[in-house]
């Protein structure tokens, strides 16, 4: 194939202050106009974070995982465990058989937040030193694999978390301003991390599983580098979402989230931070229109009387449109850049 | 004995739904997700039509998951040939998603509800053992259709066509097959096999909702990967496994057996640490893309 490589190599400004500002100036815009919309964008920045957090080791290795709503279910899990007031842990219905040292266990917003990345990269190290010496679809099942058990465990176990029921009463963020300084660093990290060697190696063995290796790059080693960064992310993602959400349940981070989140990797571009940047915001803003739509109000003076249920069909249809339109996503794998502004990159 | 007859029943359903996925993987390396679709809708006609005689209402819910397996192709499928399975993948599933909700918008949230082929719920002895006859009609549909599969694949031109697109859909083409007709002809095979699948689950469970084949669909995916991908023996093979172990363990765990898919999903991860390929494959075998 003589496609131009697709990622960053070095360190560019205009690359890494694209999102970064993107993300800045929509987030409080949008959110400034209402309080629903000021709760959406929130949500949208947890999404924002998963996704990214995809783009590290799924754009970058060419592996497709599934599991990594299994690290933000954990990550979300002892976040919300760890906050959630000792009173409602010892008094809510659901948690009556909930372990006793949990009971008591309580941190503050922001280390809780911090254990949630700790323990999602923790699970990702453990689990990617068996898993990351495998390819393509074995790969994707056993990912899979992983998401279905940590489910499972959760949605039956009520020693641990509150089993197929919510745990209540987590504290919620402020507004806005937390998630996004949370997103904001989340998105310098990921591009650090793009930008290094290890992950241009990484790249060099989505292009081709037996040439890298051939070149001196261990396959396993910068695959399970970027699983266990993008674990700490996901386990990010979730930490913030139990604190926007102000609950944790376990299907929050089961299929829906998984294939919405990877849905929004694909759209965008999974080849490029800015892709997964994109595609949550058009996956998002589709989403959010249609809701108005669905709910009966104009949006630019265009009104449509939509039937409930229509909203998920037209996000689903589009989906597979885009996909059909470009299937590299919408950036096709492409950094944020200004076109006709300075230096324009040959061929 | 019973729990052996219900896994083998369980293990040969899960084996046919594993078969028509496997069936589209093999020609064009798609992971088609709204397989559950397929399943689903064959249930739904089943429900509606109940009124008609069974074979009857059987052979339309056939008619109308093949053409509506036909129809993805043409839409959809067709024109992402070649951007790769993860893509195909993801477009699968919104096209599952799509047509969930397409459903919930035909026929409503709530499960419909009828009773399909109210002979089958029944239970007899032998040699004194009890068993129902839905597994045994279950397991004689499983090895009717795996034989007339078995004869498809190996002895029709067809099943040549399919085992060469499977192996190598290059070359295939370039002796000739006609890729958009095989293509098309698997797809087909692939809804009636759902409509088989669809039948025995809504003989069990006549609640059909439009999720209706999404569990089932998501399992048979796990059993042809441990399977092994690259033949048809071993999707199926991998399939029954999967319902098979589930089943039994269904029995065995007891009060534990709402673990049952963590020991299952344990049980994968394993497998296919020790064989990525799947059980069924040679050793050291990469896909070469």
């Amino acid at each position: 194939m003589s496609k131009k490589l697709a990622g960053l190599t070095k360190f560019n400004t205009r690359e890494l202050f694209g999102p970064l500002l993107t993300v800045l100036i929509l987030s409080i815009g949008v959110g400034a106009i209402s309080a629903s919309l000021q709760l959406a964008v929130q949500f949208a920045l947890c999404n924002l974070v998963m996704v990214i957090a995809l783009q590290v080791f799924v754009g970058n290795s060419g592996v497709l995982s599934f599991g990594h709503g299994a690290f933000a279910m954990v990550g979300a899990w002892i976040s919300g465990m760890s906050t959630a007031s000792e009173r409602v842990k010892g008094n809510a219905l659901a948690l009556q058989e909930l372990w006793q040292p949990l009971v008591g266990f309580n941190l503050n917003l922001y280390l809780s937040i911090l254990a949630g990345m700790v323990l999602g990269a923790l699970i990702a190290a453990i689990t990617g030193a068996f898993l990351m010496r495998l390819n393509g679809l074995a790969a994707g099942i056993a990912t899979f694999a992983l998401l279905g058990l940590f489910y499972n465990f959760f949605f039956n176990n009520i020693t641990f978390g509150p089993g197929s029921q919510a745990l209540p009463a987590v504290p919620k963020f402020s507004g806005v301003y937390e998630p996004l300084v949370l997103s904001l660093i989340a998105i310098v990290v990921v591009y650090l991390f793009n930008i290094s060697a290890t992950a241009r190696n990484l790249r060099a063995s989505r292009e081709d599983l037996l040439a890298a290796p051939a070149l001196g790059v261990s396959i396993q080693r910068v695959r399970w580098i970027a699983f266990t960064i993008s674990g700490a992310l996901a386990g990010l993602s979730g930490a913030m979402y139990v604190h926007v959400a102000g609950t944790w349940q376990v299907q929050d981070y089961y299929l829906v989230f998984t294939f919405l989140t990877l849905a929004m990797l694909v759209i965008g571009g999974s080849a490029s931070l800015w892709g997964a940047v994109v595609g949550t915001l058009v996956v998002t803003a589709v989403g959010q229109i249609l809701l108005l739509w669905e709910q009966g109000k104009s949006i630019v003076g265009i009104k449509l009387d939509l039937p409930n249920g229509a909203r998920s069909l037209i996000i689903a249809g589009s989906l597979v449109a885009m996909l059909l339109w470009r299937f590299a996503g919408v950036t096709n794998g492409k950094e944020f850049s200004i076109p006709f502004l300075g230096k324009r990159k040959s061929g | 004995m019973q729990a052996i007859l219900d896994a083998i029943s369980l293990g040969g359903t899960y084996a046919l739904a594993a078969l028509g996925l496997g069936l589209v993987f093999g020609v064009m390396r798609l992971v088609n997700f709204a397989h559950a679709e397929l399943i689903t809708i064959s249930a739904y006609v089943m429900v509606v039509t109940n009124d008609l005689p069974l074979l009857i209402s059987f052979l339309l819910a056939s008619l109308v998951a093949a053409l509506l397996a036909i129809l993805t192709e043409l839409a959809i499928y067709r024109r992402l040939r070649g951007t790769g399975p993860a893509i195909m993948l993801i477009a699968s599933f919104g096209l599952s998603v799509g047509l969930q909700k397409s459903y919930e918008l035909i026929f409503g949230a709530l499960p419909r509800s009828a009773a399909v082929a109210p002979w089958m719920t029944g239970s007899f002895e032998f040699a004194g053992l009890n068993f129902t006859i839905s597994s045994l009609v279950t397991v004689a549909i499983t090895i009717a259709i795996l034989l007339a599969m078995g004869y498809l694949v190996e002895r029709t031109t067809l099943g040549l066509q399919l085992r060469a697109a499977a192996t190598d859909f290059k070359t295939a083409r370039l002796l000739g097959v006609r890729s958009n007709r095989l293509i098309g002809s698997a797809f087909a095979i692939s809804g009636i096999l759902a409509s088989a699948v669809g039948f025995i689950l809504v003989v069990e469970n006549p609640q059909v909702d439009p999720m209706f084949g999404l569990n089932i669909t998501i399992l048979a995916l796990v059993g042809i990967v441990i399977g092994g991908i690259s033949s048809l023996r071993g999707a199926a093979l991998g399939g029954f496994i999967v319902g098979f172990i589930l089943s039994i363990l269904n029995t065995f765990l007891g009060n534990a057996r709402v673990y049952a898919y963590s020991y299952l999903f344990l049980a994968v991860v394993i497998i296919l640490l020790v064989r990525p390929g799947g059980i069924l494959s040679k050793r050291n075998e990469m896909e070469r893309v």
